[in-house]
């Protein structure tokens, strides 16, 4: 006569939980130390006009609002600005129509942080249409 | 008390074997990511700017360090390979490929403007600047 298996009851079998707890404050341990946060990228886009663009020369001036970007400041309309008066004066342009075309003028000599900065602007009073155009000194 | 099954063991194989597969697999994606950002450019401010929900897969994105020395994907090129670089992507991807330009506070406006007009050369309008939306705490 074959012999009765005896299927083992539940609470015989316990799963060892020691070395699972282990894992895991390994893995833990690994994350918190290898993780480093991202920093958050921003795209800021620019129109870079071609050079084979000619406009005839009895053409009437361009509307622009013309930003200089220098080595030691900004200029607005050929005015010097401090980044607050550039701030304060987008902000008006941008009020009227935003629009407008800022032709942005930056000196070859000035540091990128600077036209950066003044897309920066650009951007916060709302302003797209943004033309990029590099002078020689 | 006498125990029923004395010689009941966890088999700890499957457990190590899934720890390592996941060790190896976030050791070889952190490291690719370490690869694609350029550590030595530190880019400029710009709390403003707007948050790109979508990539566009075609970009590519040109690094400017503050020597004004050229890279892509941390790899140092002349301004002749970029060229034929971004004239490749043109012709596979399109005139509407953008170019992100990636440039260092402290670079020099010239150096931004020499990758600018090999983009010009190579038919590619559509540049963005890239800077820091937000720094991540350090």
């Amino acid at each position: 006569m074959a012999r009765q298996r005896k299927r083992p009851e539940a609470a015989a079998g316990q799963l060892e939980m020691t070395p699972m707890i282990d894992v895991v404050f390994q893995l833990l341990i690994y994350f918190i130390v290898t993780i480093k946060p991202i920093d958050v990228i921003t795209n800021l886009d620019v129109f870079r006009p071609a050079p084979d663009q000619k406009t005839p020369k009895d053409a009437p001036p361009p509307n622009l609002v013309r930003v200089g970007v220098y080595q030691d400041g900004y200029t607005i309309n050929d005015i010097p600005a401090t980044p607050d008066a550039l701030d304060e004066a987008l902000g008006k342009v941008a009020s009227y129509d935003a629009g407008q075309t800022i032709m942005i003028t930056v000196s070859a000599i000035s540091e990128h942080g600077r036209l950066v900065k003044a897309l920066d602007l650009c951007a916060k009073n709302g302003l797209r249409s943004l033309s990029v155009v590099s002078a020689s000194n | 008390m006498k125990k029923k099954y004395p010689d009941a063991q966890l088999d700890m194989t499957p457990m190590i074997d899934v720890v390592f597969q996941l060790i190896i697999f976030f050791v070889t994606t952190v490291d690719m990511q370490n690869k694609a950002l350029d550590t030595q450019v530190r880019m400029a401010l710009s709390p403003n700017g707007p948050i790109e929900e979508q990539k566009d897969p075609r970009t590519v994105v040109v690094d400017v360090d503050k020597d004004g020395e050229i890279s892509i994907m941390r790899s140092p090129v002349s301004e002749a390979r970029l060229l034929t670089i971004l004239n490749k992507a043109r012709n596979e991807s399109g005139q509407s490929t953008p170019v992100v330009i990636r440039g260092d506070l402290a670079a020099k406006h010239e150096a931004v403007k020499r990758v600018m007009d090999i983009c010009g050369k190579a038919g590619l309008w559509k540049i963005r600047f890239a800077a820091l939306k937000e720094k991540a705490a350090s």
